[in-house]
């Protein structure tokens, strides 16, 4: 299975009704001015030669007044998608339809963590239809912008103008690189990808026993055959799936805007979810909030992509489409949502205590589980104040910095070893590099599944 | 962020006829300079900072400015002031009505008066093409209405000399002929004006 961009066929949108606001423009006041003045003073010197001066300007303002400047025109306004990832090209399309002889000049304003890009990265264009392509920067509902329409009569005399507010974007987090996948010693009895312990049809070699009758043929090892005197058959490992349950620690946001620790769990988790869904797994995903727990069923298919990552920036702006409930915790969860056998992979700075708690919890109910760390920042150093006098050494204050930093490394450091003691694998993620390495010493073998089931 | 706020300049070209022919009026209407007389200096500087003005707008037409002005530093802030001003002051129209004036200082000169106004017009024009974005095929259209309008000028200007020559019955009727002159070329230049565009 193989997932492209949500950037699909554009949207059509029907002409919307706008009355533009029309009034003269800088060249006709200018001309006004010139024609003003040179009668104005025509008429006190009583020279004539200047009412001759304001005789050119006059008949041009008086026949631009002639022409036909339209109270309503059409405005067709049509993205090429209304989901994008982050960084991928989005073009939008504006036309307009009922603006007769005038001329139509276009200027977009981009939205927050919107970037203009594409061939000429313009955020002007001339004429009755214009394009223009640009990026979302950051997941999340981001408005596109706003555009600017002026038309201009064919005089140039006067000017309409119009702004219009553009839809939506829903910005999905750019999903990291994942090839590589977990899979539990211990599968579900549901035909899959993975090979399990058990044997049965799949094509991973698992052993040879001897013949039984009932037995095909074609599997039926002559090698093994000969050497022992008696019919040998191959035996294959059966293929199984699994459930992955991508749990999202959204407790604590730290670090640069972009790649803050909700940033690159949110990338890391797409990634997985891309991951397991590739390989015909069921995968849910839980988001964790202060008192606030989001979840979505373990599903399948390519659809479960879009509604996975639905879910997860439902935290953040509250849509509807996915179960949540307020002072819900892990516990208290649907079995549904977390079901028994489940590989749980958790995206988390482990900042939150409440929430380490939570997993330990989940630990000891049965759960098998791996931790990502996203934390990839530490407390910020004050800024460094030299002793008086200039005098070698450092401060008081710099040195219980330093200390309380070192305190702080070590607290958390216990943090992943106790779950580290707990049978929890921790495994550091800097948002870089592909998901594939830090998770390679547990995609190569089976990742051995609790005993204990809740 | 940032965004362009007006449109970009056709060219060079057009910006620096612009220049030339504000510059041009200004001198043609200074020249010869009357010191100490009607506030000939302060309508002399007042013309000159139009034109400046006016291309210093233009010349700075394609910066973009920051789409959020929130906590910039000071002189990127003065910087943005600065274009704000620049780009809000009509500084043609105050170069158009000094550079009247300072024609006005003078005594009467109607062909100078009459090329001072084919200079003003051409100027303004050319300020339009520039901050537009425009090509000079725009004003194709309008051709026959500046041709009208030229004519009125010179009009203007020979009743101007008409009131040079002195009274008379000659000058009397020259003064008719010229009425009826101005008459025939308004009713020329009425159809176009009262003509409504094709739908």
């Amino acid at each position: 299975m193989s997932f492209s961009g949500p950037n699909g066929p554009g949207l059509d949108a029907a002409d919307t009704e706008f009355s533009p606001r029309w009034r003269s423009s800088r060249h006709a006041r200018r001309l006004l001015t010139l024609a003003l003045a040179a009668l104005f003073i025509a008429t006190v010197t009583r020279r004539p030669e200047f009412a001759g001066l304001a005789a050119p300007a006059l008949l041009l303002l008086a026949a631009g007044r002639g022409q036909r400047r339209p109270p309503r025109i059409g405005l067709r306004v049509r993205p090429s998608t209304r989901r994008a990832f982050e960084g991928e090209l989005v073009a939008i399309d504006v036309s307009v339809s009922g603006q007769g002889e005038c001329s139509v000049a276009w200027t977009l304003h981009p939205g927050t963590t919107i970037e203009i890009e594409g061939p000429d990265g313009a955020t002007t264009a001339e004429g009755p239809q214009a394009r223009f392509t640009f990026s979302p920067q950051r997941w999340g509902r981001r408005q596109i912008g706003t555009m600017d329409v002026v038309l201009r009569d064919r005089w140039r005399l006067a000017e309409g103008h119009l702004t219009v507010v553009l839809p939506t974007l829903d910005c999905y987090p750019a999903p990291a690189q994942q090839q590589t996948r977990v899979v539990l010693s211990r599968l579900p009895n549901r035909l899959g990808e993975h090979p399990a312990r058990t044997s049965g049809e799949g094509i991973e070699f698992a052993g040879v026993r001897e013949y039984v009758p009932g037995d095909r043929q074609r599997s039926i090892n002559w090698a093994a055959s000969t050497r022992r005197g008696r019919l040998q058959v191959n035996t294959f490992a059966a293929e199984r799936s699994q459930d992955v349950v991508l749990l999202i620690d959204g407790t604590t946001d730290v670090g640069e805007p972009g790649s803050s620790a909700v940033d690159l769990a949110l990338r890391g988790a797409a990634a997985a979810a891309r991951a397991y869904l590739d390989a015909r797994d069921r995968v849910g995903v839980i988001t964790y909030h202060w008192g606030d727990v989001g979840w979505l069923v373990p599903g399948l298919g390519r659809r479960q992509v879009y509604r996975l990552i639905d879910a997860m920036l439902a935290s953040e702006r509250a849509s509807s489409g996915t179960l949540s409930a307020r002072g819900t915790s892990l516990r208290r969860l649907p079995r549904a949502a977390l079901p028994p056998g489940a590989l749980v992979v958790v995206f988390s700075p482990l900042l939150d205590q409440r929430f380490v708690e939570t997993l330990r919890d989940m630990r000891e109910r049965g759960f098998s589980m791996l931790v990502v760390d996203v934390l990839n920042t530490e407390p910020p150093a004050r800024p460094h104040m030299p002793l008086r006098g200039g005098l070698g050494g450092s401060s008081p204050r710099a040195s219980t910095d330093r200390m309380s930093r070192r305190i702080w490394r070590m607290e958390q450091e216990a943090i992943r070893f106790s779950l580290r003691e707990l049978g929890v694998p921790v495994v550091h993620w800097d948002g870089v590099q592909s998901l594939d390495l830090p998770l390679a010493g547990y995609s190569r073998r089976p990742l051995i599944a609790s005993g204990t089931r809740r | 962020m940032t965004r362009t706020v007006t449109r970009p300049v056709a060219g060079w070209a057009i910006q620096a006829a612009a220049d030339l022919l504000g510059a041009g009026c200004v001198v043609w209407a200074t020249v010869p300079l009357l010191a100490h007389q009607g506030l000939a200096t302060l309508a002399l500087v007042a013309a000159v900072c139009g034109v400046a003005g006016g291309a210093l707008r233009l010349v700075l037409a394609g910066v973009p400015v920051p789409e959020d002005s929130f906590l910039l530093p000071p002189p990127l802030r003065a910087w943005l002031s600065f274009l704000h001003t620049i780009r809000r002051v009509p500084w043609e129209e105050g170069a158009v009505i000094a550079i009247v004036w300072l024609e006005v200082l003078h005594t009467s000169r109607p062909r100078h008066t009459a090329f001072l106004g084919a200079a003003l017009i051409a100027y303004l024009l050319a300020t339009h093409l520039a901050e537009s974005g425009a090509s000079p095929g725009v004003l194709r259209p309008q051709l026959r209405m500046l041709a009208v309008g030229a004519g009125l000028l010179a009009l203007g200007a020979g009743a101007g000399m008409l009131s040079a020559a002195g009274p008379g019955a000659g000058s009397a009727l020259l003064r008719l002929i010229a009425a009826a002159a101005l008459i025939a070329s308004a009713g020329l230049v009425l159809p176009y004006v009262a003509r409504r565009e094709p739908r």
